[in-house]
């Protein structure tokens, strides 16, 4: 079945942070568009990196563009969306054996692209920071901060949808419809309604990051991508106050994170052959940890609750192309800017960009420049506001780390707490539910259900319990009374299919970080759920089993993930295009 | 210091070990980090639920399908039988009588609505669910839910409605957790003004399933009186830990052992040994500000495996005994710890220490190692306690086994008379 959708003046591919950036910037100007994403907002690289709002001081030495690009954006996020920032600054670390002339590169860098540094002698870091080495040199502060990208693009979409754009998940691009050198349609898949469906546009933005050049294949325009696989570990407690990197070339496992509960070590750079490869081995884990522990030695022995992969959008220019396109390099010297492509006058298709290249930290200003050049070709004449208008939330200043426990300390709600790792409460489970969430996953990607440290022992089927009541007397068989949207996306074959099926998805990839006390947790689990409970997992198709096996022939036995596997469910309610229509 | 018997870990194991060690007239010193699975149970006694991933109805007689070097098959039949016996007669002497059959396993209904295979019950949760079945939560606890529950049981083809009872007015309103509200229930005030909007909500059902909170320093006495107060049959499914069964029966050990003079040092774990030869001289363990040394002439480990945190699983696939570093066999890289499926089966949970018939560890050609130490319960390897469902009769079997190896005493004599009065398994 194909029937057509809906007409709108741009169609926005891709549902990260620079999808929804654009979106937002059209919306600003006037302009009515069209989001489409194959699964749910960040579910690629922008829910899959360490959350740092750069100030551009790890590009200051060798990419300068970036850098400035990285301080200019630091300050507008700042005051756009202050409520997705934890402002916690940033340490560079110079350890005995790196290269004080590398450090002067960086203090001259630094100054040359607008990034304040302070220099910080060995004791006035360890006031700041107690855990770092004790040996270390000195230290470089500089404003680097942390920022939670999903509440970033949850806020801006929320801003383009207030202004009448769509957002439409879970609808992969399946084609597009050109009529000689512009593109009149795009087809997409409405996954939850199980249709294909054609939306009319007059214009396309292709903003599919790591994943451009397979848009640009249905456009029928050659656009080399570079897969940069990055692999990043989860340790359970923060361990630092504020950022810290090393001071040295940009290498493995030299940034350590931050970030609400826990704390994020990054990163490998490994060219591989497809951005859905995420991947992690074990000794990418280990490498992780043995990097990240000479900046802070606890780290060696500290508890690791995940690890996980992303890939970098790296834009390969026409005139590197046709090179190696070969898995297995470092991919650190390709360039972080990002770049506008213009099909017209590139590849003579009218009516279509691509933003391709740059990083979370820039979004809006990669938005700001593909929308400008797109708004002069379309005769729109409002400017960009996009870095003077507030995003909805941002009158509650920063986010404070204490904040969940200020909030339950000053409700009282300790009996409320349904995750106690991540200070979930019954009532923001009860809103999430009544706002038209069905499923345990979509659960943890809006309120961190599930991610602290004891990996869903206990909030779980707490969880899964609210959802049964909620959906009343029949939906708890699995059938009858549940909404139409829950029936199509959700579990079949009873109350529990559900939890045991969310539980498989937090299994996927844990195995490269489990051992030690991790080990003993895991185990734990096992005895709730299998021991007391007697879950057998029976209701898991053989095939999620069998996908999560280790692949054999890598040596190293790395269970094979893929982007967006860990989706079944539905998203904020946004079921399927036929929702608000008419 | 000096013990006759150090026992080290205070989990399923170590708890019948001493116990029964100290009935047998031998001094014994119990030490242990801290709590083990009383507390993480379901408050069942496991003997062997399933072979194979399928449930087993006679647990004694498929004792004989399992894998070689089960330490059932190290212990023998009338260990199994010798160690469920004792603790029948001591629960129940502690007021904890517990239903059951060795010979049958039966079901025990959880909060999730399934039905555990498992064999001795306590009291409370022995009842069937026949007719029409309330489940039933006290409003405010957040462990329980009586949909999700209700829902599994329909399932099952039992006629199961969900309740929400309102609790009497306490000091507990904005926070309380299981074990508050256990111990609410422990008073017989509480319980009269529970009485009455418990039987409300559990108007015209013929059997009420509640969380597994009714009492916990009065034996079943609290979920007895409820009942008769109720006028219904109350049945408490298993909940997530702690167990409130698990608590009460921790207790009752720990009473008894108290009453027998059994030194208690809890939260000191056991560090090290001294050797000599092939014998333990003495138990290192953690004190207040030093390392404490305990001479003894045996040395009983019921420190669990790695669940229990008997045994490290290292970043490499290695894995150390934490007390006395003895060999246990490894992996080949830690992928291979864990199964692919997380509610599967985990190779890891199987790891252990491997012992001789009597339960002394021995190296790869299976010649004990220390004469004087003796390994039991969830430490032994080539069993997964939560798979096979089995952590309770290992631990009682291994405890009778050791018990009858070195109660081998003239003393062993004045211990008998020392055991509780109490009925035989019914």
């Amino acid at each position: 079945m194909n029937r057509s959708l809906m007409e709108t003046d741009v169609v926005v591919v891709g549902g990260g942070v620079t999808g929804v950036a654009v979106l937002r910037d059209l919306a600003l100007r006037g302009v009515h568009a069209v989001l489409v994403e194959r699964f749910d907002l960040g579910t690629g690289t922008s829910g899959r990196w360490h959350g740092l709002l750069h100030s551009g001081a790890r590009y200051a030495v060798r990419d300068q563009e970036s850098a400035r690009e990285c301080i200019e954006e630091n300050t507008t996020l700042r005051r756009i969306a202050p409520h997705t920032i934890e402002d916690i600054g940033g340490l560079f670390v110079l350890l005995p054996g790196d290269d004080d002339a590398y450090a002067a590169q960086f203090v001259a860098g630094c100054a040359a692209s607008g990034i304040p540094t302070e220099e910080l002698s060995q004791a006035a870091a360890h006031r700041r920071e107690p855990l770092l080495a004790p040996d270390l040199k000195l230290a470089f502060a500089v404003p680097d901060g942390g920022i939670d990208s999903w509440s970033l693009m949850r806020s801006m979409a929320a801003d383009a949808e207030a202004r009448g754009c769509r957002v439409l998940v879970r609808h992969p691009l399946v084609g597009m419809e050109r009529d000689g050198d512009r593109i009149t349609a795009v087809r997409v898949h409405d996954v939850v309604a199980g249709e294909d469906r054609t939306i009319g546009c007059q214009w396309v933005v292709n903003a599919a990051g790591a994943w451009a050049g397979e848009v640009g294949r249905m456009a029928g325009v050659p656009i080399t991508m570079i897969a940069g696989k990055g692999v990043m570990v989860v340790m359970a407690s923060r361990y630092v106050r504020g950022v810290v990197n090393a001071c040295r070339k940009p290498a493995d496992g030299d940034i350590i994170v931050p970030q609400h509960e826990v704390a994020i070590l990054g990163t490998t750079s490994e060219q591989v052959d497809s951005p859905d490869d995420i991947s992690v081995a074990p000794a990418d884990v280990d490498r992780m940890i043995d990097m990240c522990a000479q900046l802070v030695p606890a780290i060696a022995s500290g508890r690791v609750l995940r690890a996980f992969a992303g890939s970098r959008p790296l834009y390969k220019a026409e005139a590197a192309a046709g090179g190696d396109g070969q898995g297995g390099g470092d991919t650190r010297e390709v360039s972080r800017t990002f770049t506008v492509l213009d099909h017209a006058s590139r590849d003579g298709l009218d009516n279509m960009f691509s933003i391709v290249g740059g990083k979370l930290t820039t979004c809006r200003q990669m938005a700001e420049a593909v929308v400008d050049r797109l708004a002069e070709r379309m005769g729109v004449t409002a400017p960009c506001t996009t870095a003077t208008e507030l995003l909805p939330g941002a009158d509650h200043g920063t986010h404070k780390v204490a904040g969940p426990l200020a909030r339950v300390e000053r409700d009282q709600a300790y009996g409320e707490l349904i995750c106690e790792c991540e200070l979930v409460t019954r009532s923001q489970v009860g809103d999430a539910i009544a706002g038209g969430l069905t499923e345990l996953e979509d659960l943890r990607r809006k309120l961190r259900v599930g991610y602290g440290p004891c990996q869903a022992a206990f909030c779980a089927w707490r969880a899964a319990g609210m959802l049964v009541e909620a959906q009343g007397d029949g939906a708890a068989t699995g059938a009858a009374g549940a909404t139409e949207a829950a029936a199509a996306a959700g579990p079949a074959g009873g109350p529990l299919v559900g939890l045991e099926r969310f539980l498989e998805e937090r299994w996927r990839g844990q195995r490269p970080t489990i051992w030690g006390d991790q080990a003993r947790q895991a185990l734990l689990n096992h005895a709730i759920y299998r021991g007391i409970f007697d879950l057998q997992g029976l209701g898991i198709p053989d095939e999620a089993a069998a996908a999560n096996q280790p692949r054999t022939e890598d040596g190293d036995g790395d269970p094979t993930r893929r982007v967006g596997q860990e989706l079944v469910g539905d998203t904020e309610g946004r079921t399927s295009s036929r929702a608000g229509e008419g | 210091m000096r013990a006759d018997v150090v026992v080290v870990g205070a989990g399923p194991a170590g708890l019948a070990s001493a116990t029964r060690l100290a009935e047998a007239g031998r001094e014994v010193l119990l030490l242990a980090r801290g709590n083990g699975f009383t507390h993480w149970g379901p408050g069942a006694v496991d003997v062997l639920g399933r072979v194979g991933g399928e449930p087993v109805d006679r647990p004694l007689a498929a004792i004989d399908r399992l894998g070689e070097g089960h330490p059932y098959h190290l212990v023998g039949h009338d260990a199994v039988r010798d160690g469920l016996d004792w603790f029948a007669r001591f629960a129940a002497g502690a007021g904890l009588t517990h239903a059951g059959d060795p010979e049958r396993n039966r079901s025990q209904v959880t909060a999730f609505g399934t039905l555990r295979p498992t064999c001795l019950l306590p009291e409370p949760a022995a009842g069937a669910l026949q007719g029409r079945v309330a489940v039933v939560n006290f409003a405010g606890f957040r462990d329980f839910s009586p949909a999700l529950c209700a829902a599994r049981l329909r399932e099952a083809g039992i006629d199961a409605t969900p309740a929400s009872a309102p609790l009497p007015a306490w000091d507990h309103d904005l926070y309380f957790t299981g074990v508050e509200l256990a111990r609410a229930i422990d008073d017989a005030g509480f319980r009269s003004r529970l009485a009455p909007r418990l039987a409300r909500v559990a108007a015209g059902a013929d059997v009420v399933v509640v969380p597994a909170v009714l009492g916990m320093n009065r034996g079943h006495e609290p979920w007895a009186d409820l009942q008769a107060q109720v006028g219904v049959p109350l049945v408490e499914a298993a909940t997530a830990p702690p167990s409130i069964p698990g608590l009460r029966l921790f207790a009752a050990y720990r009473a008894r052992l108290e009453a027998l003079g059994v030194r208690w040092q809890f939260g000191f774990p056991a560090v090290g040994v001294e050797r000599d030869g092939d014998r333990v001289t003495a138990v290192h363990s953690e004190g207040a500000s030093r390392v404490l040394s305990t001479r003894c002439q045996e040395l009983v480990l019921a420190t669990g495996g790695v669940a229990g945190n008997g045994i490290e699983a290292n970043r490499d696939g290695s894995l150390t005994e934490r007390v006395a570093g003895l060999p246990v066999e490894g992996f080949d890289g830690r992928l291979a710890y864990l199964g692919g499926r997380f509610l599967g089966e985990h190779p890891l949970a199987a790891a252990g220490v491997r012992v001789d018939a009597e339960l002394r560890p021995v190296g790869p050609d299976g010649e004990p190692l220390l004469a004087n130490v003796r390994c039991v319960g969830g430490l032994l390897a080539a069993h997964d306690p939560t798979t096979e469902g089995s952590r309770e009769g290992v631990a009682l079997a291994t405890a009778a086994r050791v018990a009858a190896l070195l109660a081998a005493t003239p003393s062993a004599l004045r211990g008998a008379s020392l055991e509780p009065p109490g009925p035989p398994v019914r």
